[in-house]
């Protein structure tokens, strides 16, 4: 009895020592990859332009990315998002409770990197989606959400959480 | 001019507008109040680092209580509200884990954990 | 310069370190130096008063807003008051951490020149601290620095501190909270030494015995300011969150108070003292843990500083290192340190014993709590959440459990057991007259909560029976341990108080605009918006509501604010409070809709003020222990 205490005394230390020097050096960006995919929400809403949004718009490989034209930070992911729309990645707007006077106007001034924007100026869709906040961009992969990034999209977390998703569909 | 900023910011922080009752949150009885007052402190807000939906005063925050508070009004059970929010934010949203799976140890660690040291202790006893 | 000069010192006493740990290191091996104590003590007082000096330039350095120091920059403004200039200093790592180091080695510098000369274990402890000590300071020099220049010409003006900060509760929270942590790596460096010493026929206990409750005293102190500060400033009406920041505070104090106990059993009646020991390393290595979690931004709290893995690993190598240390060298130890007496079950030691479990217990739950998402993150990739609903659950058959062993207790012996008789005339009245009231708790207030009305039962136990305990004794004219009673009568109103606001507070969400009228409820009523005022304050503008209302009949007003600070735009909530003996009113305005109306949070909150009271009667009943008559 004794002899085991002694070891255990020293051992569970030593495990949680080890067990904390793993998660510090685990990347934090691999974490976010464990995501559990579901499905896209339905939603009834119509575009910027008033016009109803079918759903099989959004099928295939898209990127959802909620945006509002009282948003700062969506200023500062808006020149990434136009790179990944010029590389013929199809980008969709979710315009998130905002006025589509002032969220046209903001696409006049700054350019327009969307096919479409979904106008959801009360938030429901985003609300059914999870959305805390503006910016924050879904992955969308026959009409299965599969990735989530919080906070504005740049180049280091399109490659570690988004791409490979991507990517491992394709291949299929 | 400040002023006039300040209630502009002020603005931005509204999302929701409630049609004007004088008591928000108006319940049916108080059983349902209590329950909604302590589903909200056992919803974690999804924004914040840290503390429940009770405690943020997030837009988003703000709209999950608004949805809880519709939930209970429509009938929804405790569990069933739970289960609503984690199907849009995840299990990271629910204060109180569910007792499955790793979960058991979770909860009852803590007394296997004393069970094992009485045990320890009446058998040696001597300190 | 004058910052050059500081960092200078601060390197300089690193140096001096380095060499205390080199000379006896060598002499370790050889022939012991003639004056190798004298000399190690004369390098490490020179050591600790370069870094009193360093810090005491840090802090000139900061009341005359030196802006070409990043930190100073980062985190204060030349137009804060000089209090809080100073306080800014430890309001982030870099700074916090310079006065963690302050404080470690201000213990150490009083400990160790208060030891006799001739001390067995002087010249160990001395190596022990001076090894934690350049751990830190070389942790802070190498990977915190809160030197750093901002070149070539230093900022213009500071960045201000979050104006959340600006409160002269949460300004001492931190320094009593250190004072606290740090002060047990005395009786974790002591023990340690008497350990590697080896002779275990020498007394340690007495050595340490005031210090660690000095230490004590300023960890409760710490934890209750953090409360105090969170309830009257964060406006959401809470003090406590089983934070993950709050957990790690609470588990050394935990540990600090089972050593407590166990230290006085160990020094009375020669028993425990394998406990005491493993205790008094446990109490720093937890404190070693907790700077840790906070520091390495590895776990999602509010309260986390900043988020580096490079801090994170050096904090968790260097803490690994010396707790492994001390505690191999424990179980190194153990077999020489068991004694042979066995416990006598009913004895006053074999509840200490049961005490020590508990405590451990709480301590792995909290633990538990506190690591389990990180675990279920590792392993399945899932996040969860751990919170009050875990833990108050955990932790109300735990108190109950504590209380009615408190309770039991109360008239123990010492290596006898207790006979059947004390057992009934001990617990029977205080067990009947709790149930009673807490009978008349449930019709009284028509609520019914199990894990609150255990935790009142606990509390009522607890007070109840040293209540009628005290009574007896000052009867037939017996010793009063009164530092005892009031702690532990403390400990019950805690648990009490702590049950009841859960029970009886509420929460009323109001909406009006200026000049309405509402009543919410039999309580509360004629609650009247008279208006709203904007003004400008000394660095805010303020958005000020004019309320009053009936609460109970008595006419309350109140004036809660919303502040928009100047420098950095950041929106605070000023609630308003009308506190009396047995509630709070606590209002705190929300924001304006579209049709010009605001909206309100009303919570009533019950027994608060007993909480605080809780809080000082514990901390008071230590203290009388400590002027207690030298009746050991």
């Amino acid at each position: 009895m004794n002899q085991s205490l002694r070891f255990l005394i020293i051992i569970i230390p030593i495990l949680i020592l080890i067990f904390f020097t793993r998660v510090l050096l685990v990347d934090e960006d691999a974490q976010l990859a464990t995501f559990e995919a579901k499905n896209f929400p339905t939603f009834e809403l119509d575009d910027l332009n008033g016009r109803p949004v079918q759903s099989e718009s959004l099928g295939g490989i898209k990127l959802i990315n909620v945006w509002a034209s009282w948003c700062i930070t969506c200023l500062v992911e808006h020149p990434f998002l136009t790179k990944l729309s010029e590389n013929n990645l199809d980008i969709i707007g979710l315009n998130y409770k905002d006025s589509d006077t002032r969220a046209n106007a903001w696409l006049q001034k700054h350019g327009n990197p969307y096919l479409f924007s979904i106008y959801d100026p009360r938030g429901d869709l985003a609300f059914d989606l999870g959305v805390t906040g503006a910016p924050e961009s879904y992955l969308l992969i026959n009409n299965k959400v599969v990735g989530h990034i919080q906070g504005e999209m740049n180049q280091i977390k399109w490659e570690n959480i988004f791409l490979p998703l991507i990517q491992k569909a394709q291949q299929r | 001019m400040a002023i006039k900023r300040f209630f502009t910011v002020i603005y931005f922080f509204i999302f929701s507008s409630f049609a004007f009752t004088q008591i928000v949150y108006e319940f049916e009885n108080s059983l349902q109040e209590k329950r909604f007052y302590s589903l909200i402190s056992e919803i974690r807000c999804p924004k914040c680092t840290s503390g429940s939906i009770a405690s943020s005063d997030a837009p988003v925050s703000r709209d999950l209580k608004n949805k809880v508070y519709q939930l209970i009004l429509e009938g929804s059970t405790d569990d069933e509200i739970k289960q609503y929010v984690s199907e849009r934010f995840g299990t990271f949203s629910d204060y109180r884990p569910s007792l499955s799976g790793p979960n058991y140890f979770l909860w009852f660690g803590p007394f296997i954990f004393l069970a094992i040291l009485l045990l320890i202790f009446f058998s040696k006893r001597r300190i | 310069m004058i910052g050059e000069i500081s960092h200078l010192l601060s390197l300089a006493a690193a140096l001096l370190l380095t060499l205390v740990l080199i000379f006896n290191l060598f002499f370790s091996f050889n022939k012991s130096h003639p004056n190798q104590l004298m000399l190690s003590m004369r390098l490490f007082n020179q050591s600790c008063w370069l870094v009193f000096i360093s810090f005491g330039m840090y802090v000139y350095l900061a009341i005359s807003d030196d802006f070409s120091i990043a930190y100073i920059a980062s985190h204060s403004n030349s137009q804060l008051p000089i209090f809080y200039k100073i306080t800014s200093i430890w309001s982030a790592h870099e700074g916090s951490m310079f006065l963690w180091i302050v404080f470690l080695i201000a213990w150490s510098f009083l400990f160790l020149n208060s030891l006799n000369k001739d001390h067995p274990l002087k010249k160990l402890t001395l190596l022990m601290l001076s090894l934690i000590i350049l751990g830190f300071l070389l942790f802070l020099l190498l990977t915190s620095n809160p030197f750093e220049r901002i070149l070539p010409f230093g900022a213009i003006e500071g960045a201000d501190i979050n104006p959340v900060l600006q409160d002269p509760a949460l300004a001492i929270h931190p320094p009593m909270l250190y004072l606290g942590y740090v002060g047990f790596v005395i009786s974790f460096s002591f023990i340690t030494a008497y350990l590697i010493n080896g002779n275990f026929e020498l007394q340690w206990e007495q050595d340490i015995k005031n210090w660690s409750l000095v230490a004590w005293i300023f960890l409760t102190i710490g934890i209750t300011l953090g409360s105090w500060w969170a309830y009257y400033e964060l406006g959401w009406g809470g003090y406590w969150f089983w934070d993950p920041v709050e957990n790690v505070a609470l588990m050394p104090w935990l540990a600090a108070t089972a050593f407590m106990h166990s230290l006085f059993a160990s020094s009375k009646s020669n028993v425990l003292k394998t406990w005491t020991m493993f205790l008094g390393i446990l109490i720093f290595a937890l404190s070693l843990f907790g700077a840790f979690i906070v520091r390495s931004g590895i776990i999602d709290s509010v309260h986390s500083f900043a988020n580096d893995p490079e801090r994170g690993l050096y904090l968790l190598s260097f803490s690994g290192s010396i707790t492994l240390l001390s505690l191999t060298i424990f179980a190194y130890r153990l077999p020489a340190l068991n004694s042979s007496k066995l416990v006598v079950s009913g004895s006053k030691e074999s509840f200490l014993s049961m005490n020590n479990i508990l405590m451990i217990t709480s301590i792995f739950s909290i633990f538990l709590g506190v690591t389990y998402p990180l675990i279920i993150e590792s392993i399945y990739g899932e996040k969860v959440s751990i919170g009050p609903p875990y833990y108050n659950t955990i932790f109300s058959p735990l108190i109950l459990i504590a209380a009615a062993f408190i309770m039991i207790s109360i008239d123990a012996l010492w290596q006898r057991s207790m006979p059947l008789r004390t057992f009934f005339i001990t617990t029977a009245p205080p067990t009947l007259l709790s149930l009673l009231s807490i009978y008349i708790i449930w019709r009284l207030t028509g609520i019914f909560s199990i894990l609150a009305f255990i935790g009142i039962l606990s509390g009522l136990l607890i007070i109840f029976s040293y209540l009628f305990k005290t009574i007896n004794n000052l009867f037939k004219k017996k010793y009063i341990n009164k530092g005892s009673a009031v702690a532990h009568m403390g400990l019950g109103l805690l648990f009490f108080a702590v049950s009841m606001n859960s029970i009886l507070s509420y929460e009323k969400n109001l909406n009006l605009a200026p000049g309405q009228t509402i009543s919410v409820n039999e309580s509360v009523q004629e609650f009247h918006f008279k208006d709203i005022r904007v003004f400008k304050a000394s660095n805010h503008d303020v958005i000020s509501a004019e309320v009053s209302f009936l609460h109970d009949g008595k006419e309350i007003s109140l004036n809660p604010q919303k502040r928009k600070y100047a420098t950095r735009g950041q929106i605070t909530s000023e609630s308003a409070i009308h506190a009396s003996v047995l509630k709070d009113t606590y209002l705190t305005i929300g924001d304006q809709l579209e049709n010009g109306s605001w909206t309100f949070s009303l919570k009533i909150n019950y027994f608060i003020k007993w909480i605080w009271l809780s809080a000082a009667l514990m901390t008071f009943g230590m203290l009388l222990t400590i002027f207690k008559k030298k009746a050991l």
